[in-house]
């Protein structure tokens, strides 16, 4: 991994910003920029034509934006790895984008270090959401309790975006357990909710991004 | 007049006494046998008008007469002269106009009289009567003119110059002239209803309208006192390592890292001040972006707010805008008015409505609060509320007992759902 470059497409519609990105991608030996887009659509044609190993997205942009890109590269298959490179701080923007198959999730107001460090980790398959956003991803150590069977299932299907009504109904139980089951998560989790806890299981591994994406 | 009875009767008098002469001279009858003919059948039906028409022989007695001619003994005189008409009045006071002719060299005469008594009495009683008549008439005009002009042309006359100087929402008509008729009445009461309707109505935009520019007014000044407090302060400072920097060149390291953290924090804080602004994550679809503003608003608050929307519901970006706007306030009231510790939203579909229901354990209130007092008082929240939801096309319903929480319910008809809702990735 360390002799070849990691290639990477980089997507921002604010010139100022992309420039910057860049300037600091084209410096760092470990990566390659292989081009630049200005909107989602030449995103996606940059991805399906030179095939990067990492995409790095704006979330709002003209066309496409960038998590529809995100569930196109998953849709089709690609090799590539997306992270999403937003101002948004928004939770559930972290939730949409990795539903929609990114593996990572950064604010632009990321040091180089942090950016570089977040390229490799998802360039080698891992998944790294930005600590100021994700917050409970920063804070220290903390060796969760052992969830349950019924507790990771409801865990991953209210991860996958459904009601407790739809979890009940997918799992043949009442929504009265499937809150019960939640709040005991969130106490194992030591979360304050549906989102922080899904973010915590993917934390401590309690639950992979793989399972998540399942259908 | 008198010229005219005067010839008639001669005329009159004349033809006869030539006929009954005529016939006396050819056949030398007793003219008592012809005067049955026909052609004297004036003696037996009168002449034309009020009088008669008699034969006398030499000694004034009556030989042949038309009815009526017995007073001719009352009105004979000596002297009267014959062949011309006069006017004699009788011992009773009754004028006629009389002509004598002689028949047969005075053997007889023919006497016609016209009464004046019966020729004018109708008219002279009626001529007498005339001025009575004509006072009575103008009097009873005069009266009548007066009605209508009391009672129809001056209450008309008097609602048209309201009409015309009436300005629209912020006059009340005076009221109505007391006399004026029934109908003038009920114009005057519609168009005091209409005046009243459109003063109110104007009353309300003023309110209105100066509400929405209090609530400008003060959400511009938060804005600024934020933008002051926060950013500002912190570029500031931003600035000042800067130009630390530039005249230290020792630890510029140091420095820098500081700079990098104030200016993340001016970051952090323009879009904070972005989101409250506009929700960037509206576009994210109703489910998502309340969950979004349920996390951030128990952060906010430190209590727990949860949002439960099941992604098969699909609104409109301004829907959702207004349901989280809803969602907002209600937790802010929720914590501000009822002390709550805990508020729930979900949303279900009920018939051919959509329901938002949002439901604290607060304290409550009493249900019977007038809004309007409310409003007035400055407590904008659940009058915005509403109107939020009529823009949108729903309304608000709000239930609660004081003790018991508040439940507030936003429900929207599906059929105002725009066709193509908010845009959202799918298989989000």
């Amino acid at each position: 991994m360390s002799s070849t470059p990691i290639r990477i497409v980089l997507a921002d519609d604010h010139p100022l910003t992309r420039s910057g990105i860049a300037e600091f991608l084209r410096r760092e030996k470990t990566l390659e920029l292989l081009g630049e887009a200005e909107d989602g659509l030449r995103a996606w044609q940059l991805i399906q034509d030179l095939r990067p190993d990492v995409a790095l997205l704006d979330i709002r942009m003209p066309g496409l934006d960038g998590v529809i890109v995100a569930q196109k590269v998953k849709d089709a298959g690609l090799p590539t790895a997306t992270i999403m490179l937003t101002s948004y701080d928004a939770q559930q923007y972290v939730m949409a984008s990795l539903r929609a198959g990114a593996r990572g999730f950064v604010l632009k107001t990321v040091t180089p270090k942090e950016l570089t460090s977040a390229i490799a980790t998802v360039a080698r398959g891992g998944l790294y959401l930005d600590p100021e956003v994700a917050s409970v991803m920063g804070e220290r150590e903390f060796d969760p309790e052992q969830l349950s069977a019924r507790e990771r299932e409801v865990l991953v299907l209210a991860a996958k975006g459904l009601s407790s009504k739809e979890v009940a109904g997918k799992l043949f139980i009442s929504e009265r357990t499937v809150q019960t089951h939640l709040a005991s998560i969130y106490d194992k989790l030591g979360s304050k909710n549906k989102t922080e806890a899904l973010l915590l299981a993917l934390k401590y591994g309690v639950v992979t991004l793989e399972e998540l994406l399942e259908d | 007049m008198e010229a005219a009875v005067s010839s008639y009767v001669q005329d009159l008098a004349e033809s006869i006494s030539y006929r009954i002469d005529g016939d006396i001279r050819l056949w030398n009858f007793p003219s008592k046998l012809f005067l049955s003919a026909a052609r004297y059948r004036i003696f037996s039906w009168g002449p034309s008008i009020p009088g008669w028409v008699a034969y006398i022989d030499g000694e004034g007695k009556i030989i042949t007469s038309s009815p009526g001619a017995a007073s001719i003994a009352a009105i004979w005189q000596e002297a009267l002269p014959i062949g011309s008409a006069v006017r004699v009045r009788d011992k009773e006071g009754n004028e006629y106009t009389m002509a004598i002719c002689p028949v047969a060299q005075g053997r007889g005469y023919v006497v016609a009289a016209v009464s004046w008594n019966q020729l004018l009495g109708g008219l002279v009683q009626v001529g007498r009567l005339w001025p009575v008549l004509i006072v009575l008439m103008s009097t009873g005009s005069f009266w009548a003119i007066r009605l209508l002009w009391r009672r129809l042309i001056s209450p008309l006359k008097g609602l048209a110059a309201e009409i015309d100087d009436l300005r629209v929402g912020k006059d009340i008509p005076h009221t109505v002239d007391p006399h004026a008729v029934k109908e003038i009445e009920s114009v005057h009461n519609a168009l005091t209803r209409f005046a009243r309707a459109a003063a109110e109505r104007d009353n309300l935009r003023r309110y209105y309208v100066r509400d929405i520019v209090r609530v400008q007014e003060t959400e511009r000044l938060e804005m600024s006192r934020e933008i002051h407090d926060g950013p500002l302060q912190d570029i500031t400072a931003l600035l000042q390592h800067l130009h630390m920097c530039l005249e230290e060149g020792e630890d510029t390291r140091e420095r820098i890292m500081k700079t990098e953290r104030l200016a993340k924090t001016v970051v952090r804080e323009l879009r904070g001040l972005c989101d409250e602004l506009a929700p960037p994550w509206v576009d994210l679809g109703v489910s998502d972006a309340m969950t979004e503003l349920a996390e951030r608003l128990s952060q906010n608050y430190d209590i727990r707010v949860s949002a439960e929307i099941d992604k098969s519901f699909d609104l409109g970006s301004e829907q959702t805008l207004s349901l989280l706007r809803i969602f907002q306030e209600a937790v802010s009231n929720a914590v501000r008015h009822g002390g709550a510790a805990e508020v729930h939203a979900h949303m279900f579909t009920e018939g051919a409505y959509i329901v938002l229901e949002i439901q604290d354990n607060g304290r409550g209130f009493d249900s019977g609060v007038d809004h309007e007092v409310l409003r007035l008082e400055g407590h904008r929240g659940l009058a915005n509320m509403t109107e939020r939801m009529s823009l949108i096309g729903g309304s608000l319903e709000v239930y609660s007992t004081a003790g018991e929480g508040t439940c507030i319910r936003c429900i929207l008809g599906r059929e105002t759902l725009p066709e193509t809702a908010a845009p959202k990735p799918e298989n989000l």
